[in-house]
């Protein structure tokens, strides 16, 4: 049983972020709706990530970052602010 | 004009050329740096490291893989690099004999559902932030790629010049390292929660 868990809960992280509707993940995803040790584990591990991925703030190129990097570059004729 | 023909323009010299492919990824190459590094003067240098070293080797890029995984490649090695020079000591991942233990002597609690579980809490974020400033590189590296740009194993695994394989070991371990503390945080709570 446990070695099971084991094996399941290794599927589940390598199947986090992957598509669960591909027929490889049917399986994993049948186990974790009937067993509430894989559930907890999947449930709290998808938690995880999205709690890393809200905690992340990208933030814009500062005017004077980009300005230097441009000099540096020898592109200043062509400053503009960054794509998106 | 596509990238393919700004690419072949900036090759030849062309400075707006160039300057259209700085503009278009010197965010995302600054913001790259920041998520490894965790410092804003470092992502600088890496930033413009970067942009150097594309000056230098532009006329080497054939095309074989994207500008864009060609130039992940050069930030992601320069982060890397800097991040190695500090040699800080690094929480140790095992794998498997530690993972076992843990999941045979725990009962797994789920806080994935408490309200209370947001980025407000203070402590938490600080516990996150410190948790993944200890991943190594070879983990955070990965981490930050996948989970956190979001970009495929394939593109993970060409950026890093590893195999797909070794992608999801580093992968599931750096999401099993960052669960395993944020569950010690929080099962303590929920715990103390029904106890009173």
């Amino acid at each position: 049983m446990l070695n099971d868990h084991k094996k399941r809960i290794k599927e589940i992280c390598d199947l986090m972020g992957e598509d669960f509707n591909a027929p490889s993940c049917r399986e994993v995803l049948e186990h974790i709706n009937q067993c509430p040790t894989c559930k907890v584990y999947y449930d709290t591990l998808k938690k995880t990530v999205l709690l890393c991925q809200e905690n992340d703030c990208p933030e814009e190129l500062p005017d004077e970052v980009n300005r230097r990097l441009m000099n540096l570059l020898n592109l200043r004729d062509f400053l503009n602010a960054p794509e998106k | 004009m596509n990238e393919k023909e700004i690419i072949t323009l900036a090759k030849q010299g062309d400075k707006e050329a160039l300057s259209k492919l700085v503009n278009k990824y010197s965010e995302r190459i600054y913001n790259l740096a920041l998520r490894i590094l965790r410092n804003r003067e470092e992502a600088e240098d890496v930033l413009q490291e970067t942009f150097i070293t594309v000056l230098e080797k532009l006329h080497s890029f054939d095309g074989r893989s994207s500008f864009f995984t060609w130039l992940y490649r050069i930030a992601t090695n320069a982060s890397l690099m800097r991040l190695r020079k500090k040699k800080l000591v690094y929480q140790q991942i095992s794998d498997d004999p530690d993972f076992q233990e843990s999941v045979e002597s725990r009962v797994f609690v789920d806080w994935s559902q408490d309200p209370s579980v947001s980025l407000f809490d203070k402590e938490m974020k600080l516990k996150l932030d410190a948790a993944i400033n200890k991943l190594s590189d070879i983990y955070r590296s990965v981490f930050i790629l996948r989970d956190i740009e979001g970009l495929s194993i394939k593109e993970t695994s060409a950026i890093l010049n590893i195999t797909e394989e070794n992608v999801k070991i580093r992968l599931r371990r750096a999401r099993q390292y960052l669960r395993d503390i944020l569950s010690d945080y929080f099962e303590e709570r929920v715990v103390s929660k029904y106890v009173k």
